[in-house]
């Protein structure tokens, strides 16, 4: 470790319902920012962790459980910012898709059986427990995107993280349109951009994965695919897997909001 | 200036050369069942002869999507230059070729951009003849025929091909072209008859004349309203646009202390942030707005500023949008009070 390490900003990352995808994209690119940073906290990769202080928390995983939200809380309490990497921490992703569908208690009945003691929680981002200064979402999180939020909250300035839609990212790369071309159900115009395109780049449709874009047209969307001849139903549930909040639904026509209820 | 000259088809890939012997030659190439996109390329068979409109037009290759503009580093800043790599822009149409004219007057007007102008500077661009299909509407607006942004420009006559030569960067290549042959009388008549049987191929356009009008007495037309509310404000539209120009820029800091780089990347019109200012008011906040800004801006606006419209008829807006409201023609028709129409 570096002799001056007592003087460099403390980071620390944290994880709390999620896969690791965040943990692993910042554990592949500790390397690059060991030399300006001490790492305090970082229980997937190191055994020697401490409690104190630090400048930047990145916490991964959404807030599922009360042990999750105890652990949110503490972090909270020793950090100057608060960033939320992934779209678990960000909009809660799968998991809270499927808490915007089934009630938990159905689920983990349905998964653990009516007697189990597991404690649970339905489902949320961090933003929806403790204050959090910067999202940067992704599915994993994007390595340059990461690398430059850091760079910029290690100067203590607000990052740049783009909201623009993922359509922006897959015409600068000059795709053929997936949605228009091949009739997939391509999520890209009401999904954040930050991927690069990946997966219309390689011809296959958005699903979704890094979160709304700014003010989505989820109404023109779902219309769109619908007059595609998607199921009104299927539509909806694809709208929503990854933890797109329910305001972003309530202005939508009344047919596919009867529809999905029914 | 203005020379003409003859060559055969069967000389074309010796004519290849000697463009490939300037610099990189880039020209459409087919990417998918639909689409094509200028490729750089090195065999003449790669060349896409049927493409008629490329997903990005060629001001790709002058204002890059994405482009560092400078670098700081230690309080010194760096502005980047271009490698003056030459380019060879082969296969450009004239609605495109009117597209690169609009965006040499806006990069050209002052403060001139650099970044455009060294790489503009470096090229060479071969216009092509083309024959319109049913999305090509630059007869309305007056761009069907090349008259600027080219040095050279080919006329596909069956086994030949007439070049007309239009700058000295053209003129400068002649030597190094011993296929070709002057332009005789029956060459030219050759000539005129493609571009007769050309402007008759037209089946898609409008009566331009109170465009201008018709845009200023229809902005609350319930039109606007109607292609709002499905437009998905996914920004394709914009790119795709041979005289879209706005852009984003960016301070990408770097981890270390005192460097980074500030980029510039497309930005469109259409995303609700592109109006947000601050005390965060929005002077476009729903896809009506900015729909019926874009429009306006395309098929009007721009003549208040340098008396000319930014449309060049080119189809890719209407190609391009996935919610299928981008038909230019269909709406000026519709403003224009004419009732019959797809819907
Ligand atoms: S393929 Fe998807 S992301 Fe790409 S332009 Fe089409 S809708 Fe947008
Ligand atoms: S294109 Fe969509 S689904 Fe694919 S990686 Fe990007 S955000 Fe995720
Ligand atoms: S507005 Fe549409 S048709 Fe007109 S030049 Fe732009 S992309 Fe082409
Ligand atoms: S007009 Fe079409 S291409 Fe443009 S933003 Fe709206 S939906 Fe997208």
């Amino acid at each position: 470790m570096n002799k001056e390490s007592t003087l460099l900003p403390c980071i620390a990352v944290e994880s709390l319902t999620g896969c690791a995808g965040e943990l692993l994209v910042i554990l592949e690119n500790l390397d690059k920012l060991l030399p300006f940073v001490r790492v305090a906290s970082f229980p997937f990769a190191q055994t020697a962790n401490d409690d104190g202080p630090v400048d930047i928390a990145f916490v991964e995983g959404s807030v599922s459980n009360p042990h999750d939200l105890e652990k949110l809380k503490k972090i909270r309490s020793k950090s100057r910012w608060l960033v939320a990497v992934g779209n678990c921490a960000v909009w809660g992703c799968v998991q809270g898709g499927a808490c915007a569908k089934c009630k938990v208690s159905d689920m983990l009945a349905a998964v653990y059986g009516s007697d189990s003691q597991i404690e649970v929680l339905e489902s949320k981002p961090l933003s929806d427990h403790v204050a959090v200064d910067v999202k940067l979402s992704g599915c994993p999180i994007n390595t340059t995107q990461f690398l430059s939020v850091t760079a910029s909250l290690l100067k203590d300035h607000l990052p740049y993280i783009t909201h623009k839609p993922v359509c922006l990212e897959c015409k600068l790369n000059e795709n053929p349109c997936v949605l228009i071309e091949k009739n997939l159900p391509c999520l890209g115009p009401v999904t954040a951009a930050g991927c690069g395109a990946l997966c219309p780049s390689m011809g296959a449709a958005c699903y979704g994965c890094w979160g709304p874009c700014q003010d989505p047209q989820m109404d023109a969307m779902a219309t769109i695919l619908h007059e595609k001849g998607y199921d009104p139903i299927d539509v909806i549930n694809r709208l929503k897997s990854f933890g797109a909040p329910d305001h972003l639904f309530q202005r939508m026509s009344f047919q596919y909001n009867q529809e999905t209820q029914a | 200036m203005a020379q003409s000259f003859v060559f055969s088809k069967a000389d074309f890939d010796s004519f290849f050369r000697v463009l490939q012997s300037l610099g990189e030659v880039s020209a459409p190439i087919r990417v998918s069942d639909q689409s094509f996109a200028f490729k750089q390329i090195n065999d003449p068979r790669e060349i896409a002869w049927d493409a008629l409109r490329t997903i990005l037009p060629p001001k790709k290759f002058f204002y890059p999507p994405k482009e560092t503009l400078l670098t700081y580093k230690d309080g010194q800043i760096e502005e980047s230059v271009s490698d003056n790599k030459f380019q060879v822009i082969f296969g450009v149409h004239p609605c495109d070729l009117h597209g690169l004219g609009i965006m040499d007057t806006i990069f050209e007007a002052g403060p001139a951009d650099t970044h455009y102008l060294q790489k503009r500077n470096h090229s060479l661009i071969v216009g092509l003849s083309c024959m319109p299909d049913k999305f090509c509407f630059c007869q309305s607006m007056g761009t069907s025929c090349a008259t600027r942004g080219y040095d050279l420009f080919l006329t596909d006559l069956d086994d030949d091909f007439f070049l007309q030569v239009e700058t000295p960067a053209g003129s400068a290549v002649l030597p190094q072209l011993p296929m070709l042959r002057p332009a005789e009388d029956a060459d030219k008549e050759r000539y005129k008859d493609y571009w007769l049987r050309r402007e008759k191929a037209f089946t898609n356009g409008f009566a331009p004349d109170n465009l201008r009008a018709t845009m200023d007495m229809e902005w609350n037309n319930s039109l606007w309203d109607d292609l709002g509310k499905r437009c998905l404000s996914c920004g394709n539209c914009t790119p795709v646009c041979p005289t879209c120009y706005c852009f984003d820029l960016v301070d990408i800091a770097s981890l270390s202390d005192d460097e980074g780089s500030r980029v510039r990347e497309w930005d469109s019109c259409q995303f609700v942030g592109f109006a947000q200012v601050a005390g965060d008011y929005n002077f476009r906040p729903s896809p009506v707005d900015r729909l019926k800004f874009w429009y306006r801006h395309k098929l009007h606006g721009f003549d208040d500023a340098f008396a000319s419209r930014t449309c060049v008829g080119c189809g890719r807006c209407t190609v391009s949008c996935p919610a299928g409201i981008d038909d230019l023609v269909q709406v000026v028709k519709t403003l224009q009070g004419q009732k019959e129409g797809k819907e």
